[in-house]
């Protein structure tokens, strides 16, 4: 996994996953509407709320990075499939909200928690990101940040795109585990 | 598994196609079909989980999305939702947790009259703030908490994304235990937080300086008390969600209608969050109340939350006991959300704009 460059975006403050990042009720309109949810069709809407020209103006490649507590609120994975589908190549963040940094990352988007980060970066600063080496470095300032590199087995999910590319290069599935929950009689409770 | 949770009884062309396409699933994988918990059987999927012991004390319990799982931490059991990675899970049958830290709130007194577990709960996350516990559980402890009903302890506990946490978690006591032997005889390993625990921040509180709240839109956590917007008019009311949708929020609500009609310019929907939630109602004569009082009383789910129950159009203005206050949430981007307990809710529906429910309590 070679290092990931391209440009900061920084936005300040609480970044909801259900507005900021991508409204939620816009994404339930274009359901109703018949339209699949994916990278491509949401890309456009990520951060329309605060900055209508972002989705446009963003190359692929770059980084949206963010304050603490990044992708608050619901556990919604739309938010993380506007990031990634407006070409954005990780999100880097003082902290993540818990539910988003799961998300993501299963969606194939490193999310890097860097305390102090939002105070080291100004939007259109040149970043070098290395996951395995744990560093980001701004190429104007020279700044250089290390954060605790993601465990092997993340990486290896990041690398093949996500956790379901990873699933599918694992080798054909047998047939869907069915645990104890799902087989046991529901109800049998008193 | 649990489809009815937000679409309830949706009269929509899309809402039927996911319950078939559900259907069509469940049996292909050789789910039985009582174990697809439909229309006229279920609920919130939270509170079903609650009702059938699906989590149990000392054990993780996963669920596919919805972060309210927190909901359901008050059984001491650690409660996450996989979201995106639920499908994964299923196949494979392990996932990963980066292991949070905890927060301790320590929440001791008695509430006033008129002040409800929601109420206490909204200011307990305005103090720690929309980032006060990130990647963090909650665990709600002290003896108003020891004191609190499941029901009441279940709403608590619903909230706890809204800090940035990932979930909540309550020390199972008597009480706990007592109820999941109401419900179950499957094993279980109950435990318990050490004394001498280390949690990354500690959150006290008196509750008996808690005042009645409300949560103007569009932020979740400007919890305001109900003072600073008394007079605020309204068209719509809900109570519901898995926050206040249990019994004890039916007979909050029947308690200020019981002889009072909902405001001819207002339209309240309260959904119960189970149907054994709503056969508990009946039983105690509270749909009487709600009926005579001219509510709406939709299909067991999550009602109003989401928008797809009686919808918010642009311009109306709703007082609620859901989850989330954002634009859109409930409908329209245009529409108005503010939130609130189940008696502050009824008591402004009854007056036609946001009042003290203090000032109906007792009348």
């Amino acid at each position: 996994m070679t290092p990931l460059r391209g440009n900061a975006w920084l936005y300040r403050g609480l970044l909801d996953v259900d507005w900021e990042l991508c409204s939620w009720s816009l994404v339930r309109d274009l359901r109703r509407q018949g339209i699949e949810i994916t990278y491509e069709t949401v890309g456009k809407y990520c951060l329309a709320e605060v900055d209508p020209t972002f989705a446009e103006r963003v190359v692929p490649g770059d980084f949206l990075v963010g304050e603490e507590n990044i992708g608050y609120g619901h556990d919604h994975d739309h938010a993380c499939i506007s990031i990634r589908g407006a070409g954005v190549a990780a999100v880097l963040c003082d902290s993540s909200a818990p539910y988003f940094l799961r998300n993501c990352i299963d969606h194939g988007l490193p999310v890097v928690e860097v305390p102090g980060i939002s105070s080291q970066v100004q939007t259109g600063d040149p970043l070098t990101v290395d996951l395995i080496a744990g560093r980001v470095t701004n190429g104007r300032t020279g700044a250089e940040l290390t954060f605790g590199s993601y465990p092997p087995f993340l990486l290896e999910r990041l690398d093949e795109g996500g956790l379901y590319p990873w699933l599918r290069k694992q080798g054909p599935l047998k047939k869907v585990w069915v645990g104890d929950v799902v087989t046991s009689r529901v109800g049998a409770a008193r | 598994m649990s489809t009815s949770k937000h679409l309830g009884a949706t009269a929509s062309h899309d809402s039927a196609e996911t319950r078939r396409a559900t259907r069509e699933w469940a049996a292909s994988v050789g789910i039985p079909a009582e174990n697809l918990i439909e229309l006229g059987r279920g609920g919130i999927e939270n509170m079903v989980a609650i009702e059938q012991c699906w989590a149990l004390p000392g054990a993780p319990y996963f669920q596919g999305v919805n972060g309210h799982v927190s909901t359901v931490g008050a059984l001491g059991a650690f409660a996450s939702a996989l979201s995106y990675g639920t499908a994964a899970y299923l196949v494979r049958g392990t996932t990963w947790v980066k292991v949070p830290k905890s927060i301790k709130i320590v929440a001791r007194g008695q509430t006033r009259p008129g002040v409800t577990p929601r109420d206490v709960s909204e200011v307990v996350m305005h103090r720690l703030g929309a980032s006060g516990a990130v990647g963090m559980v909650m665990e709600w402890t002290g003896d108003w908490v020891d004191q609190l009903s499941m029901g009441q302890r279940f709403g608590v506990c619903s909230q706890a994304i809204f800090t940035g946490a990932w979930t909540a978690i309550m020390n199972p006591d008597d009480r706990t235990l007592d109820y999941v032997r109401s419900v179950t005889d499957r094993p279980f390993d109950p435990l318990v937080s050490d004394a001498d625990a280390a949690y990354a921040r500690t959150l006290e509180i008196d509750v008996t300086e808690v005042e009645p709240i409300v949560v103007p839109p569009p932020r979740r956590l400007d919890v305001l008390p109900v003072s600073e917007l008394v007079g605020t008019p309204v068209n719509w009311g809900f109570v519901g969600s898995e926050a206040n949708a249990f019994i004890e929020d039916m007979r909050l609500v029947a308690g200020v209608l019981a002889d009072r009609k909902v405001h001819p310019g207002v339209i309240l929907n309260v959904t119960p969050g189970t149907v054994k939630v709503l056969r508990e109602a009946l039983d105690e004569r509270l749909i009487d109340v709600l009926v005579d009082a001219e509510c709406v009383i939709p299909t067991p789910c999550a009602g109003m939350d989401g928008g797809w129950n009686t919808p918010l159009a642009a311009g109306d203005v709703c007082i609620a006991t859901g989850p989330a206050n954002y634009p859109g949430r409930m409908g329209s981007t245009e529409a108005e959300i503010y939130l609130a307990s189940p008696l502050t809710v009824a008591a402004s529906c009854v007056a036609g704009k946001i009042v003290d429910p203090r000032a109906m309590l007792g009348s």
